[in-house]
């Protein structure tokens, strides 16, 4: 008898489910960070799956992982940084304009220069968080430089997407600027009244009226012609302001950790599609993107006072890309720029798993 | 005593405590509760111990480290006890039976009552107080163990 009444995208999740566990289930075996496998479980499956059959569920990953990265990397933490961190930071900050300058050498215009610059310069903070606590390197010292780098990150990349990561022109960075600026004066002004009531209700309204408003921002900043990712990112830091940040961390974490699992995995089911063309210079630009990183962040180390081995350590952390590369990738790709969509994808198909073993081996390979 | 903290946006909070032998603690409260401890000592790189602990786990250690629970009969249900145990402070007021009373006459009415410490004005706090503490008008007792045990333990007189 047909199956009638299930949605076809039920049996997209099925096959995805199966290979995230298998995925998970054989990296845990390796003693190996899963999200690598996420990647190359969802490349060896491309043939058999389409990333658009699992929507919207890859989508609200993104949005959900940018939403953490709000949370946990947003602003506020400036202030919380040492200063070690700071000029770290800076040093690392270099990278987007190293990485712009390429652009426009290529020929790029401006904003797509920007973008690439981007995709060179931003790492990501939820993998790499994930991966520090996955490997416990938490106690660390270079492991609280490189978040705190991350940290300085995540706001430069949310300040170039506010510019230039709308799709609307002029006008889409009006509106941008606009609505960031309307959401944290209303952030501001009801924040007491909201914490409380928020304090008060339960888990699960906690949740969802999260996730509404999350995915809410995102389409409304979609809709004004801003970007979609300033949107989660915004919601983010708005819920940190509010004084959620444990709570909700807590409460997010399981569906945004299967959320985002199905998005590497629809990364990585998309990317032969997207790797057509030429591709002599996008491996050139990805070969360039990690390798220009890799002695900014040593000094970045140094900079921030770390022991020579520990400021490789910190290179080595910064290495996987991820959540922010696809999103500028993707507006890259929206706005004609197929070179910089491609090398953002490619970028996070390498920069992950070799990040990964750079994590899990560093300290053996430095150790003298 | 030194202790630095450091904030680990996504990860949690970290803790360093140079103890005074030289070594270097390292803790680390993850958001998900769980605990990572670090020991390493005198100035090397490397830990020479790792410990990771569950919340619960942590609150425990916390609680002995703390001198807050002891028991030498160490069976049983210890987790259930932590969650009933109550820790009070209870002041010696003036014309309290068991002022100028040595502290054992007033633990032998209220068996399963553990005094942690004593607070006596301008003086350091008196820790793991011996029964034949003489107690004088003023002092506040850092009192441990159940509930009944401790209200039996303030209407007792001496």
């Amino acid at each position: 008898m047909e199956a009638a009444g299930i949605h076809p995208s039920v049996e997209a999740f099925a096959l995805a489910a199966a290979l995230l566990a298998l995925a998970s289930a054989l990296a845990g075996w390796l003693r190996f960070p899963a999200l690598p496998f996420y990647l190359a479980a969802g490349l060896l499956a491309s043939p058999w799956l389409l990333p658009e059959a699992l929507e919207p569920l890859p989508t609200l990953g993104l949005l959900m992982l940018l939403f953490s990265v709000g949370l946990e990397f947003g602003p506020d933490r400036l202030g919380e940084l040492s200063k070690k961190a700071s000029r770290a930071g800076m040093v690392d900050a270099l990278a987007l304009p190293l990485g712009a300058l390429v652009g426009l050498g290529l020929g790029l215009g401006f904003r797509e220069a920007v973008l690439l610059g981007g995709v060179v310069y931003i790492s990501s903070s939820a993998v790499i968080a994930k991966l520090i606590v996955d490997l416990r390197r938490a106690a660390a010292p270079e492991s609280e430089v490189v978040l705190g780098v991350l940290v300085f990150e995540d706001l430069l990349i949310a300040l170039v997407l506010a510019f230039f990561g709308g799709h609307g022109g002029a006008e889409g960075i009006a509106a941008s600027i606009f609505l960031v600026a309307l959401y944290l004066l209303a952030a501001r002004l009801l924040a007491p009244r909201l914490a409380s009531l928020l304090e008060s209700a339960g888990d699960e309204p906690v949740l969802l009226f999260g996730t509404a408003f999350t995915v809410g921002t995102a389409l409304l900043f979609h809709a004004l012609g801003a970007s979609e990712g300033v949107g989660a990112f915004l919601s983010g830091v708005i819920a940190a302001g509010l004084g959620l940040r444990d709570r909700i961390e807590r409460l997010f974490a399981p569906v945004r950790d299967l959320a985002a699992a199905l998005f590497f995995l629809a990364v990585g089911a998309g990317a032969l599609e997207l790797l057509g063309g030429k591709p002599g210079l996008v491996i050139a630009l990805v070969a360039f993107a990690l390798l220009a990183k890799l002695p900014l962040d040593y000094l970045a180390g140094r900079v921030a006072g770390l022991s020579h081995r520990r400021s490789l350590l910190a290179a080595f952390y910064l290495v996987p890309r991820g959540e922010f590369n696809l999103v500028l990738g993707a507006l890259a790709l929206a706005g004609g720029a197929a070179l910089v969509g491609q090398v953002a994808v490619l970028l996070v198909l390498v920069s992950v798993p070799l990040g990964a073993v750079l994590f899990r081996y560093g300290p053996e390979w430095t150790r003298r | 005593m030194r202790v630095e903290e450091a904030v680990l946006p996504g990860v949690g909070h970290k803790f360093t405590l140079y103890t005074a032998k030289g070594d270097r603690l390292v803790v680390v409260v993850h958001q998900t509760g769980h605990r990572e401890l670090y020991f390493y000592r005198g100035e090397e790189d490397e830990p020479a111990a790792e410990l990771e602990l569950t919340d619960e786990e942590a609150r425990e250690l916390g609680a002995i480290l703390a001198g807050v629970i002891y028991h030498p009969e160490a069976t049983g249900e210890v987790s259930a006890r932590v969650k009933e145990l109550v820790l009070e402070w209870v002041k010696v007021e003036p014309g309290h039976p068991c002022a100028r009373r040595r502290l054992e006459d007033w633990l032998g009415r209220a068996p399963g009552v553990h005094v942690l410490g004593v607070l006596r004005e301008d003086q350091a706090l008196y820790p793991n107080p011996p029964g034949d503490l003489v107690l004088e008008v003023g002092d506040t007792l850092i009192v441990a163990g159940s509930r009944t045990a401790l209200d039996r333990f303030k209407k007792a007189g001496c």
